[in-house]
């Protein structure tokens, strides 16, 4: 179980000895970590430290990845999301997922947010519009979009994409979010918006952000965890690990001595 | 600077020389595809566009050369692409997505995959072969339209089976991916999200091996496509000729009327072949449309 954490309310995920692995390369390496309740915990280092893998361990979509395998236990809520009795899907609607490059739907933007709710068994009409509506004012883009509801969600701009594909995750009312490099296709402008988007939603989700951007996670986060080399070097709080990190490993990274 | 030397106008003298002799030779290839084309339209017009007439449409053949006309191979193509599509499409297509989206990767699918693009290379008198085997003379259809039509559709099948999977590989993983985040199951999302956008390249691939098979002969006069019909077929089971078999009786006939009733016919098959191309291209682009709009 991961050490330096000062006990917070309740964990959503708990990693013993992940590991993982992409044929014979081994890019996991026995991570423990906890991931406490709505909190954002942001997960740092550079490229190809297995970030990413880790994240989408969460979920379960690196089941889509033939010859991807892993060892270890992910307890969601004290239950192993690996179990071979646990259903992936009902995993991915309690896990919702946003991916590096914004993709929405080739389709309308309301099509786009009332796809989840649709094929969890929805009806279309009123209740789904209102769905719909409540999706995209969580995620402030309501006012930029609703005149245009049944355009191309092709023709917005990349961060209005985001936006969406965020608004898209929430419709299906998941328990915790994960974010995989949400704002690394963004400009500035994009990434602050997304950014207090996860401070608001912050209130009522659990979430898990992965970056590169080291500012992005000193701002955003509250909890940091630290990768190298598909290790988890050091985790803790992030005022912590900014100001006064424990391993040698994570301040040369933070103070851009590599990476 | 090393590269300024004063050779630099020979240097770039030269390169202009190589571009505008690659650009000569690219313009030579095309100019003999489109000269070996225009050729084959002139001859043909000029042999055929005189026999074509409403008569030469709605008439039966005929032993008088004057008075043959195509209707009955005309509506024979006509039926028997059809049917070919009807049949081809969704075992093609089906068996596309299987492999593709549910198949385990493995030597297994690769060895099956290998053999099925061998098979679209087999010559298509194999096919009428063992369409007759099999269609008219085990499965006792006889020499009818139906046992035809299944022996094309096997000799497209590959064709279907292989665009397909282009098609759908070709839609983004980041689609698939988007789809599962949200739950969504794997037959949610091949129905929901990768078959529309793989349509316009599935659509393509019909479209193709449907000129295919509206070209062909061989198999179809071994199955036992008749050359003389002087009746439309019926039924499915009913006997039946096509366009490409009408023009080859035509032609080996020795009287220089049917060979510009065979001209006519000919230019008829193109004009079927570029219609039906003009509908794919048609929806193809309306579907794209609303894809990307």
């Amino acid at each position: 179980m991961a050490d330096n954490m000062k006990p917070i309310a309740s964990y959503v995920f708990e990693m013993q000895d992940l590991n993982g692995w992409y044929g014979d390369r081994q890019v996991l390496k026995n991570i423990s970590l906890l991931i406490p309740e709505q909190q954002i915990t942001a997960i740092i280092g550079p490229s190809g430290c297995g970030k990413s893998t880790f994240i989408r361990c969460l979920n379960r979509i690196n089941d889509l990845i033939r010859d991807f395998r892993i060892s270890g236990r992910v307890l969601f809520k004290g239950q192993d999301i690996y179990d071979p009795a646990m259903d992936p899907v009902e995993i991915r609607l309690r896990v919702g997922m946003v991916f590096q490059k914004p993709n929405p739907f080739p389709k309308s933007i309301y099509d786009n947010v009332a796809y989840g709710p649709l094929i969890w068994g929805a009806r279309k009409g009123p209740e789904l519009d209102a769905a719909v509506e409540k999706s995209l004012k969580r995620t402030a883009l309501w006012d930029e979009v609703k005149d245009i509801l049944h355009q191309s969600a092709l023709a917005l701009s990349g961060g209005q994409q985001q936006r969406l594909c965020i608004a898209r995750a929430l419709a299906v009312e998941p328990e915790v979010l994960l974010l995989d490099e949400p704002c690394s296709a963004l400009d500035p402008i994009a990434t602050s918006r997304i950014e207090e988007l996860l401070f608001e939603l912050k209130k009522s989700y659990t979430i898990v952000v992965v970056t590169h951007n080291m500012q992005q996670a000193a701002r955003v986060s509250d909890i940091t965890g630290f990768f190298l080399l598909g290790e988890l070097i050091e985790v803790g709080e992030t005022k912590h690990i900014f100001t006064n990190p424990t391993d040698r490993r994570t301040e040369d990274y933070i103070t851009g001595r590599f990476g | 600077m090393k590269f300024l030397s004063k050779d630099l106008r020979g240097i770039l003298v030269r390169r202009y020389w190589a571009d505008r002799i690659f650009r000569l030779c690219t313009v030579t290839m095309f100019l003999i595809t489109l000269g070996t084309l225009a050729a084959l339209l002139i001859d043909v017009f000029s042999d055929g566009v005189g026999r074509l007439s409403w008569a030469f449409l709605t008439s039966f053949p005929s032993r008088k050369p004057e008075r043959a006309g195509i209707l009955s191979a005309l509506v024979g193509t006509v039926y028997l692409v059809i049917l070919t599509a009807v049949i081809a499409f969704p075992v093609g297509v089906g068996a596309a997505i299987y492999l593709e989206e549910y198949a385990r990767r493995g030597r297994m699918s690769r060895f099956i995959e290998l053999n099925i693009a061998n098979l679209a290379g087999v010559p298509s008198i194999i096919y009428g072969l063992l369409g007759l085997e099999l269609f008219v003379r085990t499965m006792h259809l006889g020499q009818s339209l139906l046992a035809g039509a299944l022996t094309m559709a096997l000799l497209v099948l590959p064709l279907v089976i292989i665009t397909s999977q282009e098609a759908l590989r070709a839609v983004p993983p980041s689609i698939r991916e988007a789809s599962f985040a949200l739950g969504a199951s794997l037959w949610q999302t091949i129905w929901n999200q990768v078959l529309p956008l793989a349509f316009p390249g599935i659509l393509t691939g019909a479209i193709l091996a449907a000129s295919r098979a509206i070209g062909e002969a061989a198999p179809l006069i071994i199955v036992g496509a008749l050359t003389y019909i002087a009746f439309l077929p019926d039924s499915l089971i009913a006997p039946f000729t096509v366009m490409p078999i009408q023009i080859f009786n035509w032609v080996s006939r020795p009287q220089n009327g049917f060979y510009e009733a065979a001209a006519a016919a000919i230019i008829v098959l193109l004009a079927l072949l570029f219609l039906m191309n003009v509908v794919s291209v048609y929806l193809r682009q309306k579907y794209q449309k609303r894809m990307s709009l």
